[in-house]
């Protein structure tokens, strides 16, 4: 059941009367059953998959915590545990890996070996990476003693199966969803008004401003022969279809749940914005980069193997340079699984070493920086300087993005080397070149009228955020008037504006 | 607790540590400075910080950090 879409309406409006309806106490148990319904309409098979994950992460948990009470020995107690973590750990993301990654492996052994093993065909859960990482962060919660286990399965099942957010995150944490789940929640009209505002604006993003810009994308990208001149045309649309479709759908997911009075991590945080690559992935997928940081940057860091290679670092490079190197090993280390995360390809392994090799290179180069900064007299407060930083991540984030969206690693190189040498905007407007009619949609100016426009009310709105401005409690003072023309205006201008759905109605991150 | 400060000066020079409460909070220090911190305060105290330290609670301000170095110290 799409996000975009009359049925997925229905279900909310459906799911939010009940859950107001019946006595408190049941909230999370109707949100529950909600919940399951939501993911089988997708399929019996895959529910499968669901309910193994719920059942080994809770089983995992309540095990360590039996295992700790019940050893009175504290090392034997820690022994015990970290081997419960680590069947838990190889069962589930086992499952995963061998659901997303055999035919990637398949391709690869057969490439190397001139081998011609078939590919298989494998069923990939909807949200199984989101579920995954999301549960996995339980237990290492409990293991690390940061989170009690849940000794009521259902209740833990809520936590891996909440339906708004389990197709494509945010990313959620038990400690801070567990306590809204099974609290109780009174209907709140205010609530809702603004969560009925961030659905739209969510819809708004995706529908008028993604779908219309995948037109373009699909088109420079699917076809870099005959767009050899669009290169950078193709690579800022296919930024801004990626933002807003992303961002779009946690603006959706994130209203949804707080219908039913969830507040749900922020995923974004205006990533065009940043000042550095560092300060991209705080801003960009931001509960995907809290969950690497949490659960892969500090344990490999911290390792044992790591603190080995941190003396031997320190003794052969110096102080400052041996503290830092272990550090960028790791983070190198976190980026090569964001990119694995991204998808089965050489090319997301190259768009995950880029950022990794980048925030690696700045860390070392860290002090040189300060230095440089205090003999040229250059402010961090600067507005100059400030917009510097700005324009050069968003050129470094574009690059990556050539990885990301090109077919493979050859064409990327292949259309930023044609973006440079074969600039050519006029291929837009020579007649006999339709942009858009290679991907089976129309393209007509109105469509990048549209595009633009939208992408300067976006930014204005960014602009405002950006200063503090809570613009969604702004627009809760205003006359019920004006209130009722902006969200009939949103309604009308979504169907209006927005492409048909159909290859441009899904969104990129479900696919996960 | 003067050495602990010498230390932090040193990775991030840019804070206030005598009053500074939200050294993690404000994103004063980030994943990189924290890491560098924990390096340090291994060798120079001879103590073991693992993954469920890094928290904010023992890393928002000095004070936090040198009592998290001291508990560590006991065990």
């Amino acid at each position: 059941m799409s996000l975009i879409s009359m049925e997925f309406l229905l279900f909310v409006i459906l799911a939010a009367a009940g859950y107001y309806w019946i006595p408190e106490k049941y909230q999370w148990v109707w949100l529950l059953a909600f919940s399951y319904i939501y993911y089988v309409s997708g399929g019996i098979r895959v529910t499968c998959f669901l309910v193994f994950t719920t059942f080994t992460s809770w089983a995992a948990a309540a095990w360590m915590e039996q295992a700790a009470e019940r050893i009175k020995d504290k090392k034997k107690a820690r022994q015990a545990k970290r081997r419960i973590l680590a069947l838990a750990l190889v069962l589930n993301f086992g499952v995963l890996g061998a659901l997303k990654y055999t035919n990637f492996a398949i391709d690869t052994v057969n490439s190397l070996f001139g081998a011609e093993f078939g590919s298989l065909k494998l069923l990939l859960p909807l949200g199984i990476s989101f579920y995954t990482f999301q549960s996995m962060g339980y237990i290492l919660d409990v293991y690390w003693g940061r989170a009690k286990a849940e000794h009521n399965l259902f209740r833990f099942a809520l936590f891996v199966s909440f339906f708004p957010q389990i197709l494509q995150g945010p990313i959620g944490r038990y400690d801070s969803l567990s306590q809204q789940f099974y609290a109780p929640h009174a209907f709140s009209w205010e609530r809702s008004q603004r969560a009925f505002l961030r659905i739209l604006w969510g819809y708004f993003k995706k529908m008028v401003i993604a779908d219309n810009a995948v037109i373009f994308v699909d088109a420079i990208f699917g076809h870099p022969d005959i767009y050899d001149g669009l290169g950078i045309v193709g690579v800022l649309a296919y930024s801004v279809q990626l933002y807003c479709d992303f961002s779009g759908g946690m603006d959706v997911v994130i209203g949804v749940a707080e219908l039913f009075g969830i507040r749900l991590d922020e995923n974004f945080k205006r990533p065009y914005f940043a000042v550095s690559i560092t300060d991209f992935w705080h801003r960009w997928h931001i509960t995907l980069g809290t969950w690497m940081k949490d659960y892969v940057f500090y344990p490999v860091s911290l390792s044992g193997w790591m603190k080995s290679f941190s003396k031997f670092a320190k003794k052969t490079f110096g102080k400052q340079t041996g503290r830092t190197l272990p550090i960028c090993l790791a983070n190198l280390i976190v980026f090569l699984v964001v990119g694995i995360w991204h998808g089965a390809a050489w090319k997301f392994i190259i768009y995950g070493l880029y950022n990794g090799l980048i925030i690696a290179f700045s860390g070392l180069m860290a002090p040189s920086y300060r230095k440089w900064k205090t003999a040229l007299h250059i402010s961090d407060d600067s507005p100059g300087f400030h917009l510097f930083q700005i324009v050069r991540t968003f050129l470094l984030v574009n690059i990556s993005w050539f990885f990301d969206r090109a077919e493979d690693v050859e064409t990327a190189f292949l259309m930023m080397k044609n973006t440079l040498t074969h600039f050519n905007l006029r291929q837009m407007l020579e007649p006999g070149i339709e942009i858009g009619e290679a991907s089976g949609t129309t393209y007509t100016l109105a469509a990048l009228g549209v595009i633009i426009a939208g992408c300067l009310l976006l930014f204005a709105v960014s602009v405002l955020e950006e200063q503090g401005k809570d613009l969604a409690e702004i627009f809760s003072r205003q006359h019920w008037l004006l209130k009722g023309a902006v969200y009939l205006g949103l309604l009308l201008l979504l169907p209006a504006l927005g492409q048909p759905s159909g290859e441009a109605g899904g969104f990129i991150y479900a696919q996960f | 607790m003067e050495k602990l400060i010498e230390i932090l000066e040193e990775i991030q020079p840019d804070a206030d540590y005598d009053t500074c409460e939200t050294l993690i909070d404000d994103g004063i220090l980030d994943s990189f400075a924290i890491l560098s911190i924990v390096s340090e305060l291994q060798d120079e105290f001879d103590i073991v910080i693992t993954p469920a330290d890094i928290i904010p609670d023992n890393f928002n301000s000095a004070k936090a950090l040198w009592a998290m170095v001291e508990r560590l110290q006991e065990e």
